[in-house]
């Protein structure tokens, strides 16, 4: 079985029971596979707050099962690929049940990659291999140079980085007459000072290192040349806790709604719903406008329209849509519908939503097609607000 | 005729912008703008003493912050400068464009910074956009940007199969490209190999609107600076001229959905290109551009919205796409930079699509630039309640 940043994909299975959080699994009662390409199927099954995983070739009964293969399951268990990045590029599929699959984030603590050691030979030979893909060639404009690290102790070894031509390239010895020599006793102590847990100062004072040569191009040169280097060990963890402060803003808001909107409003408080018509071109606005946009006319006209009408467009909406009043998130998957309700015509539409359970039934109509058919189901509390209609559903 | 009643020539002379990400909780909002604003001035190799007036833009309602332009003068250097600060929606990138335009054209400036910027992580998007729709009912009804009529559109005309196929194309032809722009938010590595694949397992948010189809949310900024004719010359190598732009909106056509066809919905974006090419005397608008930047919200809407913008007729625009023409390299290059599906910091979106038209124009925009000379480049914005803005941007002063 193949590694990848030195994990198997065994090893996420294996270690699942370990990391299982009986809290995660609250009222679970159910069944999650998965399918790892070129690596097998696994079966996950949750009850009782307890969970059960096999490697098997049956996935049958599986609410959902996720699709990956080895590299990206295994980068995403362990925080090295970006769950959202492989799912929406279809590194990752879900078939079946996606909010089910969603819970088995809950289920489990974090992948734990296992600390390996790395020597100072390791650590010197990772350095200077990524010297070049560090380079930053912009910052090489019309530089010539040599550093040279003469690096000592039983670890330690000879480098010499040249920079000509906006052309980064390293050799393992000293060649040539560098621009700067530094100096280590210890190769040891070049590697700590490198990962930042020793500082140059203490190692020139203390004889530990020195530099000959243009000793300022190494001091200011450097660092901008090269890419900082980062430890291998380290991962993707920051150094520091970035702060970010939560807010969330509750507002009390209230509007007026004028002589126009105001009759519609009130018109539904009453269980009519009206429309008004331009006394130039005679389209029906709804609901009303006080001008009609395209005549540029005040339109005083109300005319009662519906309640009755036809189902000319739906959205289905699988989005969580959050309310805007109220932050709460509206039930999916729900249908919004444009009426176009009797005694209108082409596109004077009323947008609302139609009954859950009939999102399946409803045809979208057009010219030669007539959408179904629909009513408005009131609200027993009427308030003179669009939700005084409480959806549509269809008129048999 | 906008552009005729024009004072005098106005040139973009910096652009700078950010590398849009939903992870820079590193900046807080002035940083996050000082990033764009330090790249447009040393492109303009000017510092803030040259700028006369700074016009900023954003969607306030997104990061809840009102006034934010205060806050961020730490951030944009505004301190004792002329000072405006523009909302629009969606377009607001591209109306602060025009501003900035219309306010040197005007002579009252010689050099206006222009200053879009999002930190969407900050706030709610969708939230925000919901609130835009009429307090006194529709906003309890609206799913903030998303809709899948457009999707239900393509299919009704072009069927199922092939409106899915011409959408998912495009997809990955933006995917490919935001992978060239070192500044573009996402870039999956998706390959026309997924596209059934896709098809079958994206999830769908509204309709067969699908998640691998909508736009990202980003945290960015983008900074381009105007100057009038003469210093334009004088500072810059290769000022990029603004021609012409346009705004048109018809907010109520956001809440109809008649489907007939006896009365047609004005659809802002086809009437906005027709009045501009009409008065700039483009006849075939399709030949006259090298590189269209639009704002594509969703890759719906991009190849719906294709035939409005260039004119075209019958199933033409889905022919484009199907014959990948809209790659960089083919007819019509769209969103070399990976568009608004690869980078989407709303208050910058559409101020970065006249960027990345100026910066083609140029020549120089890194790897995503197009093989063959730009000398006529098209931008678009596109907000809530329908709302169209396009700029039109040229390298020789000639028209």
């Amino acid at each position: 079985m193949a590694e990848y940043w030195g994990v198997k994909v065994e090893d996420i299975f294996n270690s699942m029971q370990e990391r299982f959080r009986p809290e995660g699994a609250k009222d679970l009662d159910t069944v999650f596979g998965y399918d790892i390409k070129d690596e097998g199927k696994w079966k996950l099954t949750v009850k009782d707050n307890k969970i059960k995983i096999e490697k098997t070739d049956d996935l049958s009964g599986s609410v959902a099962t996720m699709q990956a293969d080895g590299e990206t399951f295994v980068g995403v268990n362990t925080g090295n690929v970006d769950a959202t990045n492989a799912f929406m590029g279809g590194k990752v599929k879900v078939e079946g049940d996606m909010a089910a699959f969603g819970k088995t984030g809950k289920l489990f603590r974090k992948f734990v990659i296992a600390q390996k050691e790395m020597t100072t030979k390791d650590y010197l030979a990772d350095m200077f291999a990524t010297i070049v893909p560090r380079f930053k060639v912009s910052e090489a404009a019309g530089l010539d140079a040599s550093f040279a690290f003469d690096l000592g102790g039983p670890d330690g070894g000879k480098w010499t980085v040249f920079i000509k031509d906006n052309v980064c390239t390293v050799t393992a010895t000293i060649e040539g007459k560098p621009t700067v020599t530094l100096e280590f006793n210890d190769a040891k102590d070049y590697v700590d000072f490198i990962l930042g847990k020793i500082d140059s100062q203490s190692l020139m004072a203390g004889g530990k290192a020195g530099a000959k040569g243009d000793l300022n191009m190494m001091a200011s040169k450097w660092p901008v040349l090269f890419e900082k280097y980062k430890d291998p060990l380290a991962g993707n963890v920051p150094q520091q806790e970035l702060i970010v402060l939560k807010k969330t803003i509750g507002l009390n808001e209230k509007f007026s709604t004028g002589p126009i909107m105001g009759k519609f409003l009130k018109g539904l408080k009453e269980k009519k719903i009206y429309a008004n018509k331009c006394p130039q071109c005679g389209r029906m606005q709804l609901p009303p406008r006080e001008v009609c946009a395209d005549c540029r006319v005040r339109v005083n006209e109300i005319v009662e329209v519906g309640p009755k009408g036809e189902v000319r467009y739906m959205d289905i909406v699988y989005y969580a849509m959050p309310d805007p009043l109220t932050g709460a998130v509206r039930d999916t998957p729900y249908g919004g519908i444009n009426v176009l309700m009797d005694g209108c015509k082409g596109n004077e539409t009323l947008p609302h939503f139609i009954r859950k359970d009939q999102i399946e039934k409803i045809q979208m109509g057009w010219n030669e097609k007539k959408g179904t058919r629909v009513r408005p189901v009131w609200e027993e509390n009427r308030i003179g607000d669009i939700w005084d209609i409480k959806y549509f559903e269809i008129d048999e | 005729m906008a552009h005729k009643k024009k004072n005098r020539n106005v040139g973009i002379i910096g652009i700078g912008q950010t590398k849009h990400s939903s992870h820079r909780e590193d900046v807080n909002q002035p940083e996050l703008i000082h990033e764009a604003i330090s790249l447009a001035l040393k492109d303009a190799n000017l510092t803030m003493n040259d700028i006369d007036c700074v016009v900023h833009g954003n969607m306030e309602l997104f990061e809840m912050v009102h006034q934010p332009d205060l806050w961020h003068v730490l951030g944009t250097g505004a301190y004792g400068k002329d000072c405006i600060r523009i909302t629009t929606g969606g377009t607001v990138g591209a109306t602060i464009a025009c501003a900035s335009d219309n306010l040197v054209a005007s002579g009252m400036y010689d050099i206006v910074m222009a200053i879009g910027f999002e930190k969407l992580q900050e706030g709610h998007t969708t939230g925000g956009i919901t609130n835009m729709a009429d307090p006194l009912w529709f906003r309890k009804i609206q799913a903030g940007a998303l809709t899948g009529s457009s999707a239900y559109d393509v299919e009704k005309e072009f069927g199922l199969e092939r409106a899915d196929r011409a959408s998912l194309t495009y997809r990955i032809i933006m995917d490919k490209h935001a992978g060239l722009n070192p500044n573009a938010h996402r870039s999956f590595g998706l390959d026309f190999g997924q596209i059934d694949d896709l098809i079958r397992t994206s999830p769908r948010l509204v309709g067969n609107l699908k998640l691998i189809e909508m736009c990202s949310q980003s945290d960015g900024a983008c900074c381009v600076i105007f100057a009038c004719e003469k210093k334009a010359k004088d500072l810059a190598q290769t000022p990029v001229w603004i021609r012409d732009h346009i705004t048109v909106h018809k907010e109520e056509s956001f809440t109809i959905f008649g489907y007939d066809r006896k009365y047609p919905v004005l659809k802002t974006h086809k009437f906005a290109a027709e009045q501009l090419f009409k008065r700039n005397d483009i006849k075939n608008p399709l030949d006259y551009f090298d590189v269209f930047e639009m704002y594509d919200p969703a890759s719906w809407w991009a190849i719906d919205w294709l035939r409005d913008f260039f004119a075209l007729k019958g199933d033409e625009h889905l022919k484009l796409i199907e014959d990948k023409e809209i790659m960089i390299g083919g007819k019509m290059p769209i969103n070399p930079s990976g568009g608004v599906i690869g980078s989407n910091p709303i208050g910058a979106t559409a101020l970065l699509r006249v960027a990345e038209a100026a910066l083609q124009v140029r020549g120089n925009a890194g790897p995503h630039q197009i093989p063959t000379p730009v000398k006529h480049a098209l931008a678009s914005g596109f907000g809530g309640t329908m709302w169209t803005v396009m700029t039109m941007l040229e390298k020789e002063l000639n028209w």
